[in-house]
């Protein structure tokens, strides 16, 4: 049994790891004598050293949120793979994606990768770049494979705190710098901007919320410095477990009856939907007497759009929209 | 009425281990089970008990055949100690004895501490001379000591019949000469597997000589003990003397030649 | 021991238990007074016609703690009852209630239905992966109609093995997300997620088992030399073993389908309590029940207030505190292992 144990303690690292936004708030500049095409670029990643001497062309994307920025800033012809993805794409980029090349549900192994004859690997968690994943990162700098994690994934000393969209706007211009694409990643992120800018949250008062991502005996929650209280504050709603240090979090739900959060907001993802937590939550008379609950107070964001990237924005606007339905 | 053997055949897994056995056994003496190894004498004991039951024939204590009797009821009746008991096992004497209150037990969960069974089991461990040890640890004991409480946990089923595999093994010599001593002495029905002839020659009433599960001979142990059958069956050369004290046969054997 | 001496402990034990109930249940993260959970148990009971506390504070007391506490003693009664007849019976002081793969056949199971996304037929798959393994156990542990102690014991690691392997496949091959937080949960055993179902399950197992249990205590005395030993004290040996060994699997499976594998429990709780029983079943059955569900009362209310908002799985604490106990019984010279 504690075999078992400790495999599943290894592999729930993966679950743990998405915490986004890169710590710095630089983008990584070419060297001083960079020729005109930006290169070689230079960037600290994770606690590891990326040295990019020429645009990647033969990228395996890892994850939705790498695939989807790749994806939007146009350089999906120079995708050859792509695997463990979060969800469909969404409508925007689904023309683009239209021909992607999706080896795996799941993490694959490093022959697999290789067998694409990549020159780089994104990937959208830390804990993809393990032996039996796509291989460590050296092992695969000694093959001439690029890598680069998404910073906002960063473990350790490396993971922000807190996730900010500054960060994550950081990340797309840095991404746009490694791939050669930065006028394109800063056009994207002007966009971005401007459409948060523009978001109107809710004044009136700011209703606590919940974000319940999975487990129906002991909740996994959204926490405080992760994406789920970027996104929630940005719209204008107070993190129930804002207080608590960490990304995501496992709480009792007498934690959570306590706090009575005014609204929930319920990842939907295919290994969990909201569809089941809402079951859940009505079913469990310990959840019933929630007023939320009661009330159908809910928020339904895809996962793959809670995740640091290019979709926290429009995850933003459908929980502000939501939100305004609800009160009307 | 005692002990009745009729024509008692038996075998474990088409292996026949004993074929035919017959015999009767008067009440209150002490029987000798006497053969070299793989004779049967183990399985006769169990088929006695009442613990396995023979394939064909019958075994009857008191004019009651074993086998139609339930266990419990044969155990009130019968006691069987296995050769080497235990390993280790974390009971006082007192508790060990206790035991054999069981077949007596109600069938509800029941303590021990009912005043009835308590003086049974005391007056077991008096039986075998034992009385002093009824609070120490089964463990602390020496062989013959666990032995002797053994017994008194056997007595303590208040049986008619008492069966014992190998009693004096790994006992030094007084102590098997107490043990078998107070065996006769309680004055019961009892069979004895034992190896040595001598003592069973000096302490048994009747012997049944077991060779590959046939009875080859039975009767006194004057009668049995010769040097022709024991030359048969165990290929030793002897010479029976009389004790002088007893009158009981004493077997001397003869120096295996050098071949 | 003398039998005053005895009933002194277990009306002790039986008090404490009790004492140790009442308090888990004013005691979580959230905060509610004694009264409120007084007003809210006697509303629900129909002492009084008004409810005591708060709507959200009474669903806190009536629908999760109290459901929790209840389940926490019943699951550590019935486990350490288990743990105590498979040591006996198979007269092995390392036996646990797991020993035949019940655990390990509960894990399948209980993986699957979380792998599908099937959360709320956790108990019926953990009970029917049990009986599986169980099942598959002693058909290979029989021959000839009898099973021997060994053999059983052998057995019990092959499917473990074998069901364990089976669990970890599943994991590597269809897990995603976050469903390796809510089966690390359930491996490690969790009382979190129980309710009045659940209390029901576990009452009602412990008392129709727990009672035969009970009942067959001068039959487990009996065992103490051996099988022949038991067999000419009058006991049927064959038939004793398959109904205990039967009554142990249910109950177990219907523990560890209320709360996952909770270790340490039946491990432990026989040898401590030994010490002050005596081997005697009539006294160490009653005692070892009242004890492992104070020790599993205490444990969860640990689990739930160590690093509060937080929640540890209970197995975890029942681990810390059973190993350090377990060293020093090994330890100690005049320990009750029958090693």
């Amino acid at each position: 049994m504690s075999l078992l144990a400790a495999t599943s303690l290894l592999l729930s690292g993966c679950a743990a790891a998405v915490a986004p936004a890169a710590g710095s708030g630089t983008v990584p500049s070419s060297g001083p004598n960079a020729s005109a095409t930006g290169y070689p670029v230079t960037v600290d990643n994770c606690g590891t050293a990326v040295t990019v001497s020429a645009a990647p062309e033969r990228i395996v994307s890892i994850k939705s949120s790498t695939t989807e920025l790749l994806l939007a800033l146009g350089l999906g012809d120079r995708i050859v793979g792509s695997a463990f993805l979060d969800g469909p794409l969404p409508e925007s980029l689904a023309a683009d994606g239209a021909n992607l090349n999706v080896i795996s549900d799941f993490l694959p192994g490093q022959e697999a990768v290789l067998g694409l004859n990549p020159d780089f690997i994104y990937g959208g968690w830390q804990s993809n770049f393990s032996a039996d994943g796509v291989g460590e990162r050296d092992a695969l700098a000694s093959l001439g494979v690029g890598s680069y994690v998404s910073p906002a994934a960063c473990k350790g000393e490396y993971m922000p705190r807190p996730l900010t969209f500054d960060a994550v706007f950081t990340e797309i211009a840095e991404a746009g710098t490694i791939f050669g694409a930065r006028p394109k990643a800063d056009a994207l992120v002007a966009t971005l901007k401007a459409d948060l800018a523009a978001l109107s949250p809710k004044t009136t008062g700011t209703p606590t919320a919940l974000w319940y991502s999975s487990g129906t005996t002991t909740p996994y929650v959204g926490a405080g410095i992760g994406s789920p209280n970027m996104i929630m504050t940005a719209a204008g709603l107070t993190n129930v477990f804002e207080t608590v240090s960490d990304t995501w979090t496992s709480v009792g739900w007498e934690s959570i009856i306590e706090a009575d959060p005014s609204v929930i907001v319920l990842v939907d993802a295919t290994w969990n939907t909201a569809a089941s937590k809402i079951a859940y939550l009505e079913s469990n008379p310990a959840t019933q007497v929630l007023d939320a609950v009661k009330n159908q107070r809910y928020i339904i964001l895809p996962f793959a759009s809670t995740e640091a990237g290019i979709r926290n924005v429009e995850a933003v606007s459908a929980t502000i929209d939501q939100l305004a339905n609800l009160s009307g | 009425m005692g002990v009745d053997l009729k024509h008692v055949s038996f075998s474990i897994d088409g292996t026949p281990i004993l074929h035919n056995v017959s015999a009767s056994l008067k009440s209150g003496t002490v029987t000798g089970l006497l053969g070299p190894n793989g004779a049967g004498k183990s399985t006769l004991l169990r088929l006695i008990a009442g613990i396995d039951k023979a394939d064909t024939g019958s075994v009857s204590l008191d004019g009651i055949t074993i086998g139609s009797l339930p266990r419990r009821e044969a155990a009130r009746r019968i006691a069987l100690l296995e050769q080497n008991a235990a390993p280790s096992v974390e009971l006082s004497v007192l508790d060990v004895v206790l035991l054999g209150r069981i077949p007596h037990r109600t069938k509800l969960m029941g303590s021990f501490s009912g005043d009835d069974d308590r003086a049974i089991a005391v007056e077991a461990l008096t039986m075998v001379g034992a009385d002093s040890l009824v609070d120490r640890s089964w463990q602390t004991l020496s062989g013959g000591q666990q032995q002797r409480v053994q017994i008194a946990r056997a007595m303590a089923q208040q049986p008619s019949l008492l069966l014992l595999d190998e009693p004096t093994n790994h006992l030094d010599v007084s102590a098997q000469l107490a043990l078998l001593g107070q065996v006769r002495e309680l004055g019961l029905t009892a069979i004895m597997a034992l190896h040595d002839l001598n003592l069973a020659a000096a302490y048994c009433d009747q012997i049944l000589l077991l060779d590959e599960g046939i009875l080859v001979a039975s009767g006194t142990p004057a009668a049995v003990l010769t040097p022709e059958i024991i030359g048969t069956v165990y290929g030793v050369d002897c010479f029976i003397l009389e004790h002088p004290r007893g009158g009981h046969p004493v077997i001397v054997y003869a120096a295996a030649e050098a071949s | 021991m003398t039998r005053g001496l005895y009933l002194g402990w277990l009306v002790a034990g039986t008090l404490a238990l009790i004492l140790a109930c009442a308090l888990a249940v004013t005691i979580g993260p959230a905060t509610v007074t004694l009264t409120q959970v007084a007003g809210s148990i006697g509303w629900h009971l129909g002492l009084s016609a008004e409810p005591g506390a708060p709507v959200l504070v009474d669903a806190i007391v009536w629908q999760l703690r109290l459901p929790r506490v209840l389940t926490a003693a019943l699951v550590g009664a019935g486990l350490a009852l288990c743990g105590a007849v498979m040591q006996s019976v198979t007269r092995n002081p390392l036996a646990d209630p797991y020993l035949l793969g019940l655990s390990s056949g509960a894990s399948v199971g209980a993986v699957c239905v979380v792998i599908l996304g099937l959360t709320f037929a956790l108990p019926v798959a953990a009970f029917l992966g049990a009986l599986l393994a169980l099942t598959a156990t002693l058909s290979i542990a029989r021959v000839g109609g009898t099973i021997t102690p060994v053999r059983a014991v052998l057995a019990g690691l092959a499917i473990a093995q074998l069901a364990g392997a089976l669990t970890s496949f599943i994991i590597f091959w269809a897990a995603k997300g976050d469903s390796y937080r809510e089966i690390l949960n359930w491996l490690l055993g969790s009382v979190a997620g129980a309710s009045w179902g659940s209390v029901t399950i576990a009452a009602t197992a412990l008392i129709v088992v727990g009672t035969g249990i009970l009942l067959s205590a001068t039959r487990l005395d009996a065992f103490a030399f051996g099988d022949t030993s038991a067999a000419s004290l009058g006991i049927n040996v064959n038939r004793t073993r398959w109904a205990l060994l039967g009554g142990v699997a249910l109950l177990t499976g219907a523990m560890v389908a209320v709360s996952g594998a909770i270790g340490f429990v039946g491990l432990i709780l026989p040898h401590l309590v030994r010490g002050i029983s005596g081997p005697g079943h009539h006294r160490l059955l009653p005692l070892v029940a009242v004890f492992g569900g104070l020790f599993l009362v205490i444990a969860d209310t640990l689990a739930r207030t160590l690093f509060d908002p937080r929640e540890l799985p209970v197995g975890i604490i029942t681990a810390f505190i059973g190993v350090p106990v377990f060293i020093l019984l090994i330890k100690r010279k005049r320990s009750h292992l029958w090693a």
